[in-house]
């Protein structure tokens, strides 16, 4: 860490993305501090897939978002790693784990056999996260958590300055949402990358993420994760009958839960 | 012309001393379908990881159009159904981009437009349902030496071409986002393989004609989808199925007098239902 305090890794300033007639984002003014854990919050249709998605380049949007690389990471543009919430593949596509990462790793094409070094580098990659037996298997018939962590090492692999997750633990059973945030504590204390993370997870947000911003179409509040969840905050965002610690999907207001104080 | 072709002619003697491969229509036409089948079978294994064979099917009927144009301009519908081909490929994949519509719907309203301008001109002009009989049917048996060495040097720059982008293409069939991440250019690859796929598509057409050109990318790539499980074994069982469809169907079509094209086309269904029945028999239902 710089003497001076965290600096910005990301610098969001006045984004406003639209679609179709209508403001999907508007006037957001965000910073991702570099080297920390920010949660990305927010109702469903809340535009937090839309902001990764105008981070990545994917969505046209108007105002700035500045990339400011840590001087530890060196030179040149910063590194974005992204693991999506879930991909687009049938489950018999023939494609195992193994050639996914060979698709990315080597220059000639994976029709032609998966070279020695891609092999190598994909066990290493996996093996870290914990999911190196799932190198020959198919793609498209993982569960949603191993999935999730297939994408995690690959998007790790390249040493990213800024990880984009979104969703993390959707889809994963509970000893596998617990086993991915306890690797991505683990990887992240290592590598210091800076981690923006999208959750529905209340709990997840309270025991990983240092910072949260929570969003509905515009920026509800920010800043650090034990002042900004607060009822009130909770109630603008979600609507007055959510309760931080109330486990109610039944109540109409979505995914909106904390495990852990129930 | 045929002189650059003998060699090759002495070749399929040589490894096919077989009857029907003696007239050397047949030899032609041997030749177009062991260039055109893999190159057909080779682009369809990412076209059907992408969702696209709804899209081929548009491009192959916009052949239709393309070849009323060139009689209708006096200029060789060879040419006009290529380039017509390429334009329509190219203006779905732009207006799909800005429109943000769902594929089937922009390709939907391409299919329907494309038929509707051919058969006007087609109605205007007496006479010009004849040449369009061999596209609609294909005619395998009628391919000129000039047509294989176009069909020779498509096959190559799909082979160049697949080799430098499939892997992009395959992990941008897979989630477009993280694709990008990784710093491929997501738009700017979809329009190459979509102008590929085009390319095939029209040259295809000469060997099996317009209505089932599409079977030419789908059936070999999802029969190989049946029983493989890497991209590896995928691709190479697509283009067994290919090669294995096409000469059986030539071969076929020479002794029971039946079209060339169609013939090819349900040897590859049944191998097709080959594949379906050997996953049925390993016990994978889904």
């Amino acid at each position: 860490m710089s003497p001076h305090g965290p600096s910005h890794t990301l610098e969001i300033r006045n984004l406003s993305v639209r679609a179709g007639g209508r403001e999907l984002l508007s006037n957001i003014d965000a910073d991702i501090r570099c080297g920390e854990v920010t949660a990305l919050i927010g109702p469903n249709g809340a535009g937090k897939t839309t902001l990764l998605l105008a981070i990545l380049g994917l969505v046209p949007f108007s105002g700035e978002i500045r990339f400011c690389r840590a001087e530890e990471h060196g030179q040149g543009t910063p590194r974005i790693g992204y693991v999506p919430q879930r991909i687009d593949l049938d489950r018999n596509a023939p494609m195992t784990v193994l050639d996914f990462f060979a698709l990315s790793s080597q220059k000639y094409p994976v029709f032609l056999g998966r070279s020695r070094k891609s092999r190598a580098e994909a066990e290493a990659s996996l093996g870290k996260g914990g999911v190196g037996h799932l190198i020959d298997r198919q793609l498209g018939k993982l569960s949603g958590g191993e999935l999730q962590r297939v994408l995690l090492a690959l998007a790790l692999r390249g040493d990213p300055d800024i990880l984009l997750l979104d969703e993390p633990v959707s889809g994963a059973d509970v000893s596998g949402e617990e086993l991915f945030c306890d690797f991505l504590d683990q990887v992240h204390k290592e590598s210091r990358f800076s981690l923006l993370l999208v959750s529905h997870d209340l709990s997840v947000v309270t025991r990983h993420a240092g910072r949260v911003i929570c969003l509905n179409r515009a920026i509800v509040c920010q800043g650090a994760t034990t002042e900004v969840l607060t009822p009130e905050t909770l109630g603008a965002m979600y609507g007055s009958g959510a309760h931080l610690f109330s486990h109610g999907p039944a109540d109409g207001h979505g995914h909106l839960h904390g495990g852990e104080g129930k | 012309m045929d002189a650059f072709l003998s060699p090759a002619y002495a070749l399929l003697d040589f490894l096919l001393p077989l009857s029907f491969a003696e007239p050397e229509f047949m030899k032609r036409a041997i030749l177009a379908v062991l260039l055109i089948a893999p190159a057909a079978a080779a682009v369809g294994v990412p076209l059907v990881q992408f969702r696209m064979a709804f899209f081929s099917d548009a491009i192959g009927h916009s052949a239709f159009t393309g070849v009323a144009l060139g009689v209708l301009l006096g200029i060789h519908p060879l040419l006009t159904m290529v380039a017509f081909g390429l334009f329509v490929a190219w203006a779905i994949t732009r207006v799909k981009g800005r429109t943000g519509l769902s594929p089937d719907t922009v390709i939907g309203v391409f299919f329907s437009t494309v038929i509707a301008l051919g058969i006007a001109i087609i109605s205007a002009q007496k006479g010009l349902t004849r040449n369009l009989q061999a596209y609609l049917y294909g005619d395998l048996l009628a391919i000129s030496g000039a047509e294989i060495l176009w069909m020779a040097t498509l096959c190559l720059a799909v082979m160049v071409y697949l080799y430098f982008a499939f892997n992009r293409i395959l992990l941008l069939g897979v989630h477009e986002g993280f694709a990008r991440s990784l710093g491929i250019r997501g738009r700017a690859l979809e329009i190459s393989f979509s102008l590929v796929v085009a390319l095939v598509v029209t040259t295809a057409i000469r060997a099996v004609g317009i209505l089932l050109v599409t079977a030419l990318l789908v059936i070999p790539a999802a029969s190989a989808r049946n029983v493989a499980k890497g991209s590896v074994s995928a691709f190479w069982t697509a283009i067994a199925v290919s090669l294995a469809s096409g000469i059986a169907g030539i071969a076929a079509s020479y002794h029971l007098d039946t079209a060339t094209g169609a013939t090819i086309v349900l040897f590859a269904a049944a191998l097709f239902a080959v594949t379906a029945i050997i996953r049925l028999a390993r016990g994978e239902t889904t």
